[in-house]
């Protein structure tokens, strides 16, 4: 009995001589931040020879092949960026993690790279986003969400690119009155996702509508949903004369060949994220070719704008065979708005978060060529109100082309964004 | 005292002593990653009780969490805006909650009394789709898809939060370190009370009901009421892996209390090993951490290539060896992974004390996986 007395004894010694032993963890609670040889000061995430950016992104889950274009796109830019020189003499790291749309994996994965990354280059998923919103806030990190919904506004660290879905269903409710010969009285179909992407959209056409004099048929679907039949029928019955289509692209395909199939002849308006390239190559093809548009905040990929054209090309040349969709338009541009702040930063000396945000936040008017004026200054607000109006298209690149350039109607200028 | 008691005893003090000296040397990867398997563990625990133990099949788990999680949030949040709350001492936030989800199972447990097995499992898969319709639209309680900040458990004044920061042997102890001993001590009595119930009386009526029905009746056992008692007991402790799982979060995501984390856990009692307190809380470790540390760790492998290069990237690798996993755990190891524990245990006493090999004939063979098997360095 006393030998194990005194075992226990020196276990418990033991234990605490391990406890109390060099961590790598015991700073003593000081600050990182710190000038580097180079009068620059730095924060988490750089060194003198490095800075980490963290890429958040789905490739195992529902976007996986979005995620993947997303993030090939973002690699081909901090490649030739690092090639021209780097930013303040450090070369830019990638570090890419997979959450496949888990918000578990996601804030689990966020834990992991957040000490070490000095921005976050885009963070797939606004469920995700969502539930690490606060602590990016404090963490100070700035992020670029691949989410468009207006509960990702309102932090000062989490920077949604272009407009937000009301936004753009405002600009398309619009565009169906003016040019697809809506009047007051009219109603309009509107199907719509349960969450925040769906819900949003909701919010931009009950407001133009309730403007217009239109009244909206509301169907709200879950994205387990496939066939879209008892929709088209409940469409049909109301004698809805436009359709707005805030689903997945699956739906969408589903919801034009019903309707097609059952003689229901209206235009149909999806927000930005309904559409993909490779419905074209469905059975659904004919009925998008036919009278489907799409109302989104970022310029097409076949834009002719000498940017694109040259993202185009280099994109090709990198990844020979590959599809171009919208995650080549939406994640280059994105990494740019990393890269650029990056920049603005090392000119004011001042790598760290606060430095990175304050730069970032400080530009008024950035396009960097890809159709899109954005002011990051703003917080609460979209950066920017104009809404592109797309047409799918077999023979351009990335299946879509512009039908109608980038404008800002009256209504979504004076409209007031909810946040939050 | 015997040497296999003093070994036992070392065994365990080496793996609180371990348990107690991670926050002090691992980074948040780890933190945050062991605090959702503390907390998939409390719930396996629970559900390893029900369906382990007594053979009844629910794939509603994810409903009690959820219950759990926001009745947490709902009652230890000050009303704000369009938000109600309660504002109640975040501790009796905790309780309530697990006594909500109680509540939960409790009206659903004349349900869980008369039916049996698979039957039971089709009609809590309801829940499922009946929760995840409440969270995303009853607003003014669950905050619909934006979900809600989880209010920081506060504890006689100590906060389970980043802020006011406090530093313990040079190390800052943020939110996560914090949590992690909550966690430990949350695991801890969760796996000694279902201990106690797995091996008294209840137990064994239990498992007398999952083996045979009809003879647990005849000897006396009101089956019935058991099953309805099992039930609710499953799904406090799924309201308390709730409340832990939120303060993990640190906000609430309606889509993750789905289909998948149900069926997550059953793979977990199932991988661990059913029936026992041990088996559950491997087999949560094993499903919640294994993901995560292939995906961490999987650009070391070979034939991978970095994402965005082509080829196999690293999360497909992951998923495709987590699949190789838990197939080869299902096919090899039929008593899951505490199955495998007793064995090896059970060949280390063979070997170590050549005295003892006529033992291997005695009748209670090593191999059961009855509760006597668990033992408390594992829980």
């Amino acid at each position: 009995m006393r030998n194990l007395r005194s075992t226990v004894a020196a276990a418990a010694i033991l234990a605490l001589a391990v406890t109390s032993c060099a961590s790598e963890k015991a700073t003593g609670g000081a600050a990182p931040s710190a000038a580097g040889g180079d009068g620059v000061t730095t924060g988490p995430g750089v060194t003198a020879d490095t800075i980490t950016v963290g890429v958040m992104t789905d490739m195992t889950g529902p976007y996986a092949s979005f995620g993947k274009t997303l993030t090939q796109a973002q690699q081909l830019y901090f490649e030739q960026l690092n090639a021209a020189g780097g930013v303040c003499g450090r070369k830019v790291e990638l570090v890419v993690r997979d959450h496949g749309y888990d918000p578990q994996k996601a804030v689990t994965a966020y834990t992991e790279i957040a000490p070490k990354s000095a921005a976050i280059a885009h963070f797939i998923g606004s469920p995700m986003v969502m539930a690490l919103k606060s602590r990016i806030e404090t963490d100070k990190l700035l992020t670029i969400p691949m989410a468009w919904s207006t509960n990702l506004l309102g932090a000062r660290a989490v920077q949604v690119t272009g407009t937000t879905y009301d936004i753009d269903m405002i600009n398309g409710v619009d565009f169906l009155v003016k040019e697809k010969g809506l009047a007051a009285g009219d109603k309009i179909g509107h199907l719509y996702f349960e969450g925040d992407y769906g819900e949003s959209a909701l919010n931009g056409s009950v407001y133009a509508a309730k403007k217009l004099g239109l009244t909206v048929v509301e169907q709200k679907i879950k994205p387990t949903d496939q066939d879209m039949s008892a929709q088209v029928a409940a469409f049909k019955a109301a004698g809805v004369k436009a359709v707005l289509v805030s689903v997945g692209p699956r739906q969408a395909a589903s919801l034009v060949g019903v309707a097609l199939a059952k003689g229901m002849d209206v235009p149909f308006l999806g927000s930005n994220s309904a559409y993909s390239p490779q419905l074209l190559a469905t059975p659904a093809a004919p009925a998008l070719l036919k009278d489907f548009y799409v109302a989104t905040g970022g310029a097409p990929i076949s834009a002719p704008l000498p940017a694109m054209r040259k993202l185009v090309s280099e994109y090709q040349a990198k990844y020979p065979g590959e599809a171009l969709d919208s995650g080549v338009s939406a994640g280059y541009p994105a990494a740019a708005i990393v890269g650029e702040a990056l920049k603005k930063a090392c000119e004011a000396k001042d790598l760290t978060r606060e430095g990175i945000l304050t730069a970032h936040r400080a530009r008024g008017a950035w396009d960097g060529g890809y159709g899109t004026t954005m002011d990051f200054s703003l917080i609460d607000r979209p950066a920017t109100r104009a809404t592109y109006i797309v047409k799918p298209d077999k023979e351009a690149v990335g299946g879509a082309v512009i039908y109608k350039e980038a404008a800002v109607s009256g209504l979504a200028e004076e409209y007031p964004v909810p946040v939050g | 005292m015997s040497r296999t008691v003093i070994l036992r005893i070392l065994t365990g003090l080496a793996a609180v002593a371990a348990a107690f000296a991670v926050p002090f040397y691992l980074d948040g990867f780890w933190l945050q990653a062991g605090l959702f398997a503390m907390s998939a563990a409390v719930g396996a625990i629970g559900l390893n009780l029900l369906t382990g133990a007594t053979g009844q099949l629910s794939l509603g788990h994810a409903f009690f969490l959820a219950v759990g999680a926001y009745a947490y949030v709902y009652f230890g949040s000050e009303p704000e805006g369009e938000l109600g709350g309660l504002g109640l001492p975040t501790p009796a936030a905790a309780v309530l909650a697990v006594l909500a989800a109680g509540v939960a199972g409790g009206l659903l447990s004349p349900i869980g009394g008369r039916l049996k097995g698979q039957y039971l499992g089709i009609a809590t898969l309801a829940l499922i789709f009946f929760g995840q319709h409440v969270l995303f639209n009853a607003t003014p309680v669950t905050g619909g898809y934006n979900g809600r900040a989880v209010p920081p458990l506060e504890l006689f004044g100590f906060a389970f939060a980043d802020s006011p920061g406090l530093v313990v042997l040079r190390v800052p102890f943020g939110a996560l370190e914090r949590l992690w001993f909550l966690g430990l001590a949350v695991l801890a009595g969760a796996a000694l009370f279902a201990r106690g119930v797995l091996r008294g009386r209840p137990g064994r009526a239990m498992n007398t009901i999952r083996d045979h029905e009809i003879a647990a009746g005849v000897m006396g056992v009101p089956v019935a009421r058991y099953r309805a008692g099992v039930f609710l007991l499953s799904s406090m402790y799924a309201g308390l892996a709730g409340v832990l799982l939120a303060l993990a979060f640190q906000r609430t995501v309606p889509e993750y209390f789905g289909m998948l984390l149900s069926l997550d856990y059953l793979a977990m009692i199932v991988i661990g090993g059913l029936g026992s307190v041990a088996g559950a809380v491997a087999g949560a470790v094993f499903v919640s951490l294994l993901p995560q540390l292939l995906t961490r760790y999987s650009d070391a492998l070979p034939l991978v290539s970095d994402p965005g290069t082509g080829g196999l990237s690293p999360a497909e690798a992951a998923r495709l060896l987590y699949g190789v996993a838990v197939v080869a755990v299902v096919l090899f190891l039929p008593g899951g992974l505490a199955g495998l524990a007793s064995r090896t245990r059970a060949a280390g006493r063979r070997w170590f004390s050549p005295g003892s090999a006529r033992r291997r004939f005695s009748p209670s063979s090593p191999e059961t996986t009855s509760p006597e098997s668990t033992s408390p360095e594992t829980t």
